[in-house]
């Protein structure tokens, strides 16, 4: 019911907005979006912060461009029904690895080794040739045709985009509640404890990350059709800090928070220029992600949830005063 | 030969850069837990205001104590106005550290443009020397940095070894809460290493400034070589900032020599092994 | 003629901490009860078990841990809503459980920065009366043995000239002729018109050193009684604080 209220206004976006306002706006929204869950989705249930979220939409990415129609002449064509489960598969192994090294990291430490990690891969890409193509990377990238139409059609796009970020919000609640996602929150809640319980930290980690990789790796195909290219400054320190911002404004402490947090953040990129200096953007994010911190740590989730109990109470308040008054 | 001991000194004049902007970040940590995501920027205003008060006044040396001042006097407003706020909320800390970062290097940016500075050095410290023994020539601002760096690493090691403040610091660092029990305001401590911490970044903007070059982009540079230091010598120990600093500046000279292509990825990959192997950093403590 | 009177100011003046109505809580979990609580020039112990709230009600009154509800007066001043430091700036001098010295510290470090100039307590004064301390004076804290960092924590608390000096079971895992030297070093203490709070788990110990009892059961303080009262009354020792205790 709730979710219906949702999923109808969602669906029919694009039959209300124009091109603009349906590509520019909802869509990226939706596709950032999907990969700031990724990284909200560890912070809230792993407690960790990985700044390596982009690394892994990034390597699902190079992975479509390279096996994929592209016209820089590197790679191989494979069709698409190969390629997607490849990327997928490259992007989750990529996030078990990094949750190996990540292991016994927690808080800023943790956050310190991925952003070393997603920093190297970013310099990684500018220097290898033969699967990335240098700092130039990928263009003229198309994303697949179905049955007559491209995946890359506006509407299309969107729809693709819609469902793939409810089939991750839907996947990560269901994480959340299974064995291994309880296991995953316990290390969160009292890692030293799990530790001496002799319940071995890693698995859950690892999982963790690796499923992360799902979820970012999605975000990633969607990316690198949505952009049509793919180079080492998508995978740089810009979109790492912008992924993080879109989920510290969103809100660390529940996985929706991205969604909301994308929202703002590419309303503002695309506004900015009628708010202040187009040139002044990073000034503008940087402090709205200032203030977010200072005021809402919890972010922009918390602040939409907290109104909204405060409307409920009232609501509830009045009616009961309401009842009262026709009884009397 | 002769390549691979000029290869050498650049490691070691990286180094020393390095060691500079790593032992403010370090010393912050150590003492804070606060991981200064701005620490980077510090640097590029210290380098900034060192180029604009040396091309003002013609000293080398004023420049490189106004970079000092004017990024310890940030870093201080910066501790005492937002991070001091969130002791103890370490994620909050990194993440309001990042995002002055971004506000600090966008100003920046509209201040002093996109253009490359750097910083007019005085006459004895122009050209270079041909080294006794070694045979080869070296530039003087690279040999003054190196001892500028070993100055201020004995000076460092002096103060928190052996002065009052430094014992004030390392009890700081062992049990903050019974320090305070013992009547010291730990808020103003805070503030008085933050500073210390920042100018010594602010420095080593000056002084990369005069040796190499500074434009928008150099204090994420530093940035990242200061995380990779510390990751490697271990977080909030001066010694570690010091042998983190030489391996990553030699590795990375070393690797841009002789494996130009993956040079960098090679500094990361030494990363990544000691932090599969000693998770705390070479000479870092353990947590427990 | 005028004695009463002057007795009444005295009453008042010699009241030197006072705890009224001390709620503390761990996040959700209420640790002190309405503790109630006043602490003369006579010196006084807080007895009880494990888990009972001492260390809290020490930790809330240094302001380590902030209570929830009730004040605290130090010396006739509200010292509720002060940060640590000023309450230690304000004379009280914290000895806390584990004792608590710093790891990269030298004994003379420790000693140095906590020791001001003039004052009646200084550093020379801490080696003649810890002979043991001079001799360690290069060691670093973590070095120590257990009386000989016990020592040095006093000495630390002692090094701020305190007008109060709460001690959180000092005698805690020290042989027992380290236990009578620290009981002699707290008569001392309190012969120098230094206000005692002894939290103690060792009621023997406590009691050769105090005048007056504070017994701690569930976060509250139940009762207060003289020393001599609660020696003598076997019955009182089983019903508060358990055979384990008085018979160690
Ligand atoms: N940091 C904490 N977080 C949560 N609960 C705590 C914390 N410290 C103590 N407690 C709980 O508060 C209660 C009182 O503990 P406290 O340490 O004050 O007791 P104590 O009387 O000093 O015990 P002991 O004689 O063993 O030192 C205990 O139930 C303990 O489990
Ligand atoms: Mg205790």
């Amino acid at each position: 019911m709730k979710a219906g209220f949702l999923a109808l206004p969602l669906i029919a976006l694009p039959f209300v907005l124009n091109d603009f306002w349906l590509t520019q706006i909802a869509t990226r929204a939706l596709i950032l979006g999907i990969t700031a869950l990724s990284l909200s989705f560890l912070a809230t249930y792993l407690g960790v912060v990985s700044f390596a979220q982009i690394t892994l939409a990034g390597i699902a990415g190079y992975t479509i461009a390279y096996f994929g129609p592209n016209t820089v002449g590197v790679g191989i064509k494979l069709p698409f029904w190969v390629s997607i489960p490849a990327a997928l598969l490259f992007s989750v192994t990529a996030g078990a690895l990094i949750g190996y090294i990540a292991r016994r990291s927690r808080g800023i430490y943790a956050i310190m080794i991925t952003l070393a990690i997603g920093v190297a891969f970013f310099y990684f890409t500018r220097q290898n040739y033969a699967v990335f193509n240098g700092w130039t990377g990928f263009s003229g990238i198309t994303a697949p045709v179905v049955a007559g139409t491209s995946l890359r059609d506006p509407s299309t796009l969107y729809f693709l985009s819609l469902a793939t970020a409810a089939i991750a919000v839907v996947l990560v609640s269901l994480f959340a509640r299974a064995p291994l996602g309880l296991a995953i929150q316990a290390v969160r809640d009292a890692p030293s404890r799990v530790m001496a319980l002799g319940i071995p930290v890693t698995t859950p980690v690892v999982a963790a990350f690796a499923f992360s990789g799902l979820i970012a790796g999605g975000g990633g195909i969607l990316n690198v059709w949505y952009q049509e290219r793919i180079s080492s400054f998508s995978v740089g320190l810009g979109p790492i800090i912008d992924v993080l911002i879109i989920a510290v404004i969103g809100g660390l402490r529940h996985p929706l928070g991205a969604f909301l947090g994308a929202i703002v953040f590419v309303l503002l990129d695309t506004f900015a220029v009628d708010l202040i200096d187009r040139d002044r953007f990073n000034t503008l994010i940087g402090m709205v992600l200032l203030i977010i911190v200072m005021v809402a740590p919890n972010g922009l989730q918390q602040l939409a949830a907290d109104a909204v109990a405060k409307l409920r109470a009232k609501e509830h308040q009045s009616g009961k005063s309401a009842r009262i008054k026709t009884n009397t | 030969m002769r390549l691979f001991l000029i290869v050498t000194l650049n490691g070691l004049t990286l180094a020393a850069l390095y060691f500079l902007a790593a032992s403010g970040f370090s010393l912050i940590f150590g003492l804070m837990r606060t991981v200064n995501m701005a620490h980077g920027a510090l640097l590029l205003l210290g380098g900034y205001v060192g180029y604009d008060v040396v091309e003002l006044t013609g000293s080398w040396m004023l420049g490189i104590a106004c970079g000092g001042l004017a990024a310890a006097l940030a870093g201080a407003a910066v501790q005492a106005g937002i991070l001091g706020w969130m002791q103890g909320d370490e994620l909050r800390q990194t993440l309001a550290s990042i995002a002055i970062s971004i506000v600090l290097a966008d100003l920046m940016l509209w201040y002093w443009g996109g253009i490359t500075y750097q910083v007019s050095l005085p006459d004895i410290l122009s050209g270079g020397q041909k080294l006794p023994l070694l045979g080869v020539g070296y530039a003087n601002i690279r040999l003054a940095l190196m001892a500028f760096a070993v100055v201020v690493g004995v000076m460092l090691w002096f103060l928190i070894q052996r002065t009052r403040f430094g014992a004030v610091i390392r009890a700081g660092v062992d049990d903050q809460d019974m320090l305070r029990a013992l009547g010291f305001p730990i808020g103003r401590i805070f503030i008085a290493v933050f500073a210390l911490g920042s100018a010594l970044a602010g420095m080593a903007g000056v002084i990369a400034a005069s040796a190499l070059s500074i434009s928008p982009g150099t204090d994420l540079q530093f940035l990242l070589s200061s995380l990779v230091v510390v990751i490697v010598g271990g977080m909030g120990s001066i010694g570690g900032a010091a042998l983190g600093a030489l391996l990553v500046g030699l590795a990375e000279q070393y690797g841009l020599a002789y494996a130009p292509t993956y040079g960098v990825v090679f500094t990361f990959g030494i990363m990544v092994l000691i932090l599969a192997v000693r998770p705390q950093g070479l000479m870092g403590r353990s947590e427990q | 003629m005028s004695g009463a009177s002057t007795s009444v100011v005295e009453m008042a003046t010699d009241s030197v901490l006072d705890i009224t109505n001390l709620d503390l809580h761990y996040g959700s979990s209420h640790v002190l009860h309405q503790v109630n609580l006043s602490v003369s020039h006579k010196p006084l112990s807080i007895l009880g078990r494990n888990g009972m709230g001492k260390t809290s009600l020490c930790q809330a009154i240094m302001g380590l841990h902030r209570h929830s509800a009730g004040n605290i007066r130090f010396c006739g001043r509200e010292i509720g809503a002060m940060p640590p430091e000023q309450r230690a700036q304000a004379g009280l001098a914290y000895v806390p459980q584990g004792r608590r010295v710093f790891r990269s510290l030298t004994v003379d470090e420790h000693l140095q920065i906590v020791e001001r100039s003039g004052a009646a307590w200084n550093r020379e004064r801490v080696y003649d009366t810890f002979p043991r301390l001079a001799e360690r004076r290069r060691n670093l804290g973590d070095r120590l043995s257990g009386g000989e960092q016990q020592m040095l924590a006093i000495s630390r608390a002692l090094l701020l000239n305190p007008r109060l000096i709460l001690l959180d079971e000092p005698t805690e895992g020290l042989a027992p002729t380290i236990v009578d030297d620290v009981v002699t070093l707290i008569t001392n203490i309190v012969e120098e018109g230094i206000a005692v709070v002894l939290v103690e788990q060792n009621m023997h110990a406590a009691l050769q050193a105090v005048d007056e009892v504070a017994i701690m059961v569930g976060g509250q303080v139940v009762d207060v009684l003289p020393s001599e009262q609660l020696a003598s009354d076997s019955e009182l020792q089983n019903h508060y604080l358990g055979l384990d205790l008085v018979n160690n």
